[in-house]
């Protein structure tokens, strides 16, 4: 089904290019959760009718090579290729009769004093301590983490004939999932040496290195004991993973592979584990604490899984799109650290010169401008912006594997603010 | 300028002390050599799994490159190799020794004794390991350097940009191998005894540095009473919790996990009190290194001297070049009660941990935790 026709179309999208193995490695890498999918949705699913809703998310991508050549289309139409077709696809076969809600919305009544607990988690004698741990949960984050997680719950709980209300491990998992996530984002302004985070000053800029890093390591701490306390060893060890795969992810970023496609494969593996890891995680997270099927468990943590790799490949992207006022932080960020992005790394094949840059990780005078330019004349943007495409469709079809609710067409239609956000 | 150069006196001096943590006295390493052989082999088993990844192999070769700077983490790593012995694994030896001096377990029937090796549980053996990652990522972390306070002369700031990175992600991945191995350990009351062990560390250390700032040192600084309290956040929860976990594996009683806590908490507060002495009770030779003015002695003689007193004695030792001549000041913290004060209280918490383990029935594992315990009261 889906599986093989995408793999002809990422086969014939390549022959015309040089890029054969490197897509060839990215679907590769995407494999298990492709052949996942297409085992499930033979499965009888919820939605009434769902194979012919589920279907169409897959054709109306325009990657089946009888429509047209992608190929010319992905050089000739840069712009009119991606988000319209999957924006116009997703809302009409979700939401003919209902209206959209917005996931922000949806998720708000769950998430109103979610820093306030976080706060009072935090609590300690120290006075400074306090308020650098405090500092990040001001309330202005995104908190896009605890929202996925929130709706994912919601839609599971419904999914598992109960009413939506989270249970209370559910909850705690939200605010463990924001806790750490921002004890990684502290550890990484000093690893990177950034002094701007969210348009304020980093930690380390206004406290220093060595108290930044303790303050990293006393709110991971605090979530470690929240999770515990939630009684459930399984979750614990989900979650713990997590905080595995966030240094391992760190780690991977060291070094460069010589080889394209190790390189590719390497990029990805280490977007998983940076930051596809914990959204998918604490999505399985939520599900383990309300459905006993571990098939629940594998939506639940496919859906995190691709959303969170198509976040961070946007991400990536916005890093050579966005002025610097509207990320709040310097652009092209990534090369100045030395890092090689999924735009980059799809630059290269048309300008090889790149290859060399990768490999000295923009560290001579001028690579980091050259390499920008590379990258703007050539389609890294689009392509990184296509794969990020794929990954949301997927995210797609895993939770329409649930029941239908308002949370699991939030959830939907989260992916496509994930492709079209700007900051 | 004299608060300024004291600060930075002063932090190095700390800095050294918290890394090399005393040779302590001769016959310690006897006592620590003989207890590892009851609990079957020896406690090198610092995670061999940690130290042959590729991520800490990784670490290792640049970690190379700092060679020649002042990076405290190429102390720490050093550390690691010739300290091994004496001190970086004393935590895991004494949770293993608690764990076979409890002994099997009397009520759960899904524990089998015939899992034991040298009469510790599996869980055990890698809660010792867990103490010692938790422990030893600390140490790393501990040497993170503030890029604002280095000064050109102390080297080139991208050495320490460089060494801060490499130490992060150490400390960091020893922290994430601890926090897997308490997942599975399965036992949720285990892995938030042992997170709040890491909190508590963390406000130990938060609470060391800012002990260390020019204010501290010349204002009050802080009392026994408070010395005592961080210290037990800084140096003896860890072991304390850890101690008071094995028991919990075993699903020994609440009583055992107290007196197991117990002793945890007293044998670190000697142990820490026995090395901030060392430099006061050793007959010095020359020149004395400098030694950190949160040490036991140098906090109980600010106490009974006075805040007037002691900022005379400061001024008193200074030398022309604004430095401090810490020979000096040794002398002068010796002739006055603080070393004895500090003394005695090492000896009350040597009994208190005697005392903690006497509920346990007599076994050579118990006889090696005595052991310990009295050789950190021994000068």
């Amino acid at each position: 089904m889906a599986a093989p026709r995408w793999g002809q179309c990422f086969l014939r999208l390549n022959k015309s290019s040089s890029t054969t193995t490197l897509l060839e490695t990215v679907w590769h890498f995407n494999v298990r959760s492709v052949s996942f999918s297409s085992s499930s949705l033979r499965r009888v699913s919820w939605s009434s009718g769902s194979r012919n809703e589920v279907q169409p998310s897959v054709r109306s991508t325009h990657l089946n090579p009888n429509t047209f050549n992608f190929t010319s289309s992905l050089i000739r139409h840069k712009s009119q290729l991606l988000y319209p077709k999957l924006q116009s696809c997703c809302c009409r076969k979700v939401h003919s009769d209902a209206k959209l809600k917005d996931p922000f919305t949806l998720a708000q009544k769950d998430l109103t004093s979610l820093y306030d607990d976080i706060k009072k988690e935090l609590v300690v004698s120290k006075e400074e301590l306090n308020s650098l741990c405090d500092y990040y949960f001001d309330g202005k984050g995104k908190a896009i983490r605890p929202m996925i997680v929130v709706l994912m719950a919601r839609a599971l709980n419904i999914h598992s004939n109960r009413d939506g209300d989270l249970l209370p491990g559910q909850r705690a998992i939200a605010m463990i999932s924001e806790m750490i996530h921002t004890a990684s984002l502290v550890h990484d302004d000093v690893i990177d040496g950034s002094d701007k985070r969210r348009g304020k000053q980093t930690i380390n800029e206004v406290w220093g290195e060595r108290k930044a890093i303790l303050a990293g390591d006393f709110i991971l701490s605090v979530a470690s004991m929240a999770l515990a306390r939630i009684g459930n060893i399984t979750v614990v060890k989900v979650l713990s993973q997590v905080i595995e795969d966030l240094v391992r992810g760190e780690f991977m970023q060291l070094g460069s592979k010589e080889n394209e496609n190790e390189r590719f494969k390497h990029y990805l593996e280490k977007t998983f584990k940076k930051t596809a890891s914990l959204i998918a995680n604490s999505c399985k997270a939520v599900s383990i604490l309300v459905n006993p099927d571990p098939e629940v468990h594998e939506i639940a943590f496919q859906y995190g899984r691709n959303v969170g790799i198509a976040f961070q490949l946007v991400d990536d992207v916005l890093d050579f799109t966005t002025g610097a006022a509207q990320l709040g932080k310097p652009v092209a960020a990534d090369l100045k650290l030395g890092l090689a992005t999924g735009p980059v790394l799809f630059a290269c094949q048309q300008f090889p010169e790149l290859h060399a840059m990768i490999m000295r990780r923009f560290s001579t005078k001028g690579d980091v401008d050259q390499a920008w330019q590379y990258v703007l004349q050539s389609d890294g943007v689009e392509q990184t912006k296509y794969l990020a495409q794929r990954y949301c469709q997927e995210a797609i079809k895993q939770v329409s594997l649930l029941r239908p609710s308002p949370e699991r067409d939030a959830l939907i239609r989260l992916t496509e603010m994930v492709l079209t956000r700007d900051k | 300028m004299f608060a300024a150069t004291l600060q930075r006196l002063s932090s190095r001096g700390q800095r050294t002390l918290s890394l090399f943590s005393s040779s302590g006295p001769s016959n310690w390493s006897k006592v620590v050599s003989d207890a590892e052989k009851i609990v079957g082999y020896p406690t090198s088993f610092m995670s061999l799994r940690c130290l042959l990844s590729d991520e800490l192999s990784n670490v290792a070769m640049h970690v190379r490159k700092l060679v020649g700077t002042q990076h405290p983490l190429l102390n720490t790593a050093r550390g690691f190799v010739y300290d091994s012995k004496n001190n970086l694994q004393m935590r895991g030896l004494v949770v293993l020794l608690m764990s076979k001096a409890a002994g099997p377990s009397h009520t759960a029937s899904d524990l089998l004794a015939q899992d034991m090796v040298s009469g510790i549980y599996p869980n055990q053996r890698n809660l010792a390991e867990i103490t010692e990652l938790i422990h030893t990522a600390f140490l790393v972390h501990r040497g993170i350097v503030d890029l604002k306070e280095w000064t050109v002369s102390d080297g080139p700031l991208k050495d320490m940009q460089f060494g801060n990175k490499m130490a992060v992600l150490s400390g960091d991945f020893l922290l994430a191998n601890a926090c897997t191995g308490l997942a599975q350990l399965d036992n949720t009351k285990v892995v938030e005894l042992i997170s709040s062990a890491i909190g508590d560390l963390v406000q130990g250390i938060y609470y060391e540095n800012s002990n260390n700032t020019e204010e501290n040192i010349l204002t009050d600084g802080v009392d026994m009473a408070t010395w005592e309290e961080q210290t037990f956040l800084s140096h003896g929860a860890l072991l304390a919790k850890s101690c008071q976990a094995a028991m919990e594996l075993a699903k020994h009683d609440k009583e055992s996990q107290r007196l197991a806590y117990k002793y945890g908490k007293h044998l670190s507060l000697g142990h820490k009190l026995n090395s901030d002495l060392q430099p006061f009770v050793k007959s010095s030779m020359g020149e004395s290194s400098p030694f950190s003015f949160s040490a036991a002695p140098v906090v109980f003689h600010r106490q009974i001297i006075g805040q007037e007193r002691w900022h005379q004695q400061l001024e008193q030792v200074q030398t022309q070049r604004n430095q401090l001549n810490y020979s000096k000041l040794l002398a002068a913290v010796k002739s006055e009660k603080g070393v004895s004060s500090a003394v005695d209280l090492c000896c009350y918490h040597g009994n208190k941990a005697l005392e903690a383990i006497q509920a346990f029935p007599s076994s050579e594992a118990r006889s090696a935790l005595e052991n310990i315990a009295s050789a950190i009261t021994k000068f």
